[in-house]
């Protein structure tokens, strides 16, 4: 690895920058990733910046249980972010659909059979800590010599 | 104009600043010790009450499996919402998070459950399936055959003269198996959960 590449990983790993999608949960975990963005956490610490959109996006944080409303929004919206990108399904519902998870449901849990998906955080809703390494431990695996790995 | 360029290496490359721009400024909140995660294992054995899976309010969160050493309660991460419901009604204490049952001891507080067994006379068929299915009727009575006519008056619930009494409700541990082997539907398993308190010593509110 060149000392380019050394360079280019350290700088990258303070700066990820994050967009959050809600495929339809009931604000818990929303909530959560918003107290991550509270001084009591503080995300922006760690160089994690949350904007929002997709296209400037390296890291999507997917929170809800799939309703069928993101049929046709969800692979497009994943297609958007350049690579090299990673998905966290944060809480139950992307992984298991939780308590919403029952018979006759308008959901499809979980998430990762329309996106693929690097990192689950379990937990309803799961703690700004445990979202917070999550996103850390996804950025070494993701980003780290990502033009080496291309050639 | 070299005086001005080595005064601006200066003021950006000053050690303090790079330490606050390069290194995360809080240190990392750790978990407290009374935070409710994940049900652990105490290390006391599991009697297969099945307490656990019956109080669990999300869908396929805990299960009790046999392991080669006995039954074991499993929770599944992705499903388990930490509500420690499952610690709480535990009557053995098998499970620990946070500091639930520290709370249970102190306060006397513990769950009560129990079952009702309802026989719908105008479905039922006296054919003894709920009888003869019945675990705990064949742990009281091994002679139960089909038919569910049985000599012993300790069971839970037997066959006479076409029609099946129900002699010990309180003996029934809910596992709904005469529920799945009735063919008429007409046997249901209510299964009850209370919360009690016990009166604190030293006389509290």
């Amino acid at each position: 690895m060149s000392i380019l590449q050394t360079i280019k990983d350290k700088v990258r790993s303070r700066s990820i920058h994050v967009s959050y999608v809600d495929l339809g949960s009931c604000n818990g975990c929303d909530i959560e990733v918003l107290a991550c963005l509270a001084p009591r956490y503080d995300i922006e610490q760690y160089g994690i910046y949350v904007h929002n959109n997709p296209r400037e996006a390296d890291v999507l944080i997917v929170i809800g249980a799939y309703t069928p409303g993101w049929q046709e929004k969800l692979t497009p919206l994943w297609e958007k972010i350049p690579d090299p990108k990673a998905a966290i399904a944060v809480g139950n519902c992307p992984i298991s659909g939780c308590c919403f998870n029952r018979r006759g449901a308008y959901i499809d849990p979980p998430v990762s059979k329309h996106i693929p998906v690097a990192a689950e955080v379990p937990g309803c809703p799961p703690r700004p800590t445990e979202i917070l390494a999550a996103i850390l431990s996804v950025r070494d695996a993701v980003f780290a010599n990502w033009e080496g790995r291309q050639r | 104009m070299a005086a001005s360029i080595i005064w601006y290496l200066r003021e950006f490359f000053r050690p303090g600043w790079l330490k606050k721009f390069l290194f995360a400024k809080t240190a990392p909140l750790t978990t407290p010790p009374y935070f409710r995660d994940f049900p652990e294992p105490t290390g006391k054995p599991c009697q297969h009450a099945l307490f656990c899976m019956m109080v669990c309010p999300a869908p396929g969160a805990i299960d009790v499996v046999m392991e080669e050493d006995g039954w074991r309660p499993r929770i599944h991460k992705g499903h388990c919402i930490r509500c420690g419901l499952c610690v709480e009604a535990c009557p053995n204490g098998v499970l620990r998070s946070g500091r639930i049952l520290e709370t249970r001891k102190a306060e006397g507080t513990a769950f009560i459950v129990t079952f009702r067994i309802s026989i719908d006379p105008d479905l039922c068929t006296g054919c003894g399936n709920c009888a003869t299915s019945c675990p705990v009727n064949k742990q009281l009575d091994p002679q139960i055959g089909a038919g569910g006519h049985s000599s012993n008056d300790e069971v839970i619930m037997r066959v006479l003269d076409g029609d099946v009494h129900v002699l010990h409700e309180e003996k029934c541990t809910g596992c709904k198996t005469c529920e799945v082997s009735c063919p008429t539907r007409a046997i249901q398993i209510a299964r009850i959960l209370e919360g009690t308190q016990q009166p604190q010593k030293g006389g509290g509110q």
